[in-house]
């Protein structure tokens, strides 16, 4: 008979593979949401949204046992609250530093998806 | 109201994922009684009838965050004394003072293991309480 416990982590797993099939069409959420708000970085309601998605996706990856999304959402997240710091200080920082922790986020969810599909993947 | 033991935990979180396999952990090895909500609109529709014993609020969530969720829950009777409990992937210096001033009990930090939380919050509930944690949560 299965156990609750066993019945929990059953839909654990599962949701966790739907989670990694889903990775690429999040994270390209998350690039057009960062390009839409480094378009116009005063605009509030744009850094609602993008700061939403990344805090989400800091927050399911580790549960759905993708720790490295976590850690490079949590690092874009961080940034993404610098440089809104220095617009609402009114400066116009260089967005490198935003950029480059999202280039670090879509490395991450590759290797994510290379390692779903199995060794032959990474061949 | 104050129950000693909890049975009835409102949960408001907008990942529909998360929100699944946590309430299904609550319900299935916590053996509690769960009301899953999407949002605060939502927790407020059913938070009369539901009656809860405790608050467990997402504190990051689109158009009314955990914060304000449970204000406009406070206001209704049947969760005015509801303990709550908040969960965030994010806790800076000065929001847990800012939380314990909501009458917040504790928070619970993302990421954490679905597996083990139903034991978190029995333990944060039996902590505030005063008692010694026996049940199965």
């Amino acid at each position: 008979m299965t156990t609750p416990d066993e019945l929990v982590a059953i839909e654990l797993e599962r949701l966790s593979a739907n989670f990694v099939e889903q990775l690429p069409g999040q994270v390209r959420a998350v690039e057009d949401d960062v390009a839409a708000w480094l378009g116009a970085p005063r605009d509030a309601g744009r850094y609602e949204i993008v700061s939403h998605r990344v805090h989400q996706l800091k927050g399911s990856g580790s549960t759905f046992g993708c720790p490295g999304i976590s850690r490079a959402a949590r690092k874009l997240e961080r940034h993404i609250r610098t440089y809104r710091s220095a617009i609402d200080a009114g400066r116009l920082p260089a967005a490198a530093a935003v950029e480059s922790a999202l280039a670090q986020l879509q490395n991450e969810a590759a290797r994510v998806q290379t390692l779903s599909r199995g060794p032959e993947a990474g061949a | 109201m104050s129950v000693d033991t909890l049975q009835r935990i409102l949960y408001v979180e907008d990942d529909a994922d998360i929100r699944k396999i946590v309430s299904m952990s609550l319900e299935m090895v916590g053996e509690y009684t769960v009301a899953a909500c999407g949002s605060c609109a939502d927790a407020l529709r059913v938070v009369d009838d539901f009656a809860p014993d405790l608050l467990l609020l997402d504190v990051m969530m689109p158009d009314v965050d955990g914060p304000a969720t449970l204000r406009q829950l406070r206001k209704r009777e049947s969760a005015a004394n509801a303990p709550a409990v908040f969960i965030t992937a994010k806790v800076q210096a000065g929001d847990m003072a800012h939380y314990r001033q909501l009458g917040v009990l504790d928070v619970i930090v993302k990421p954490f293991d679905p597996m083990v939380l139903p034991a978190r919050v029995g333990e944060i509930w039996h902590r505030n309480r005063g008692g010694d944690h026996d049940d199965a949560g």
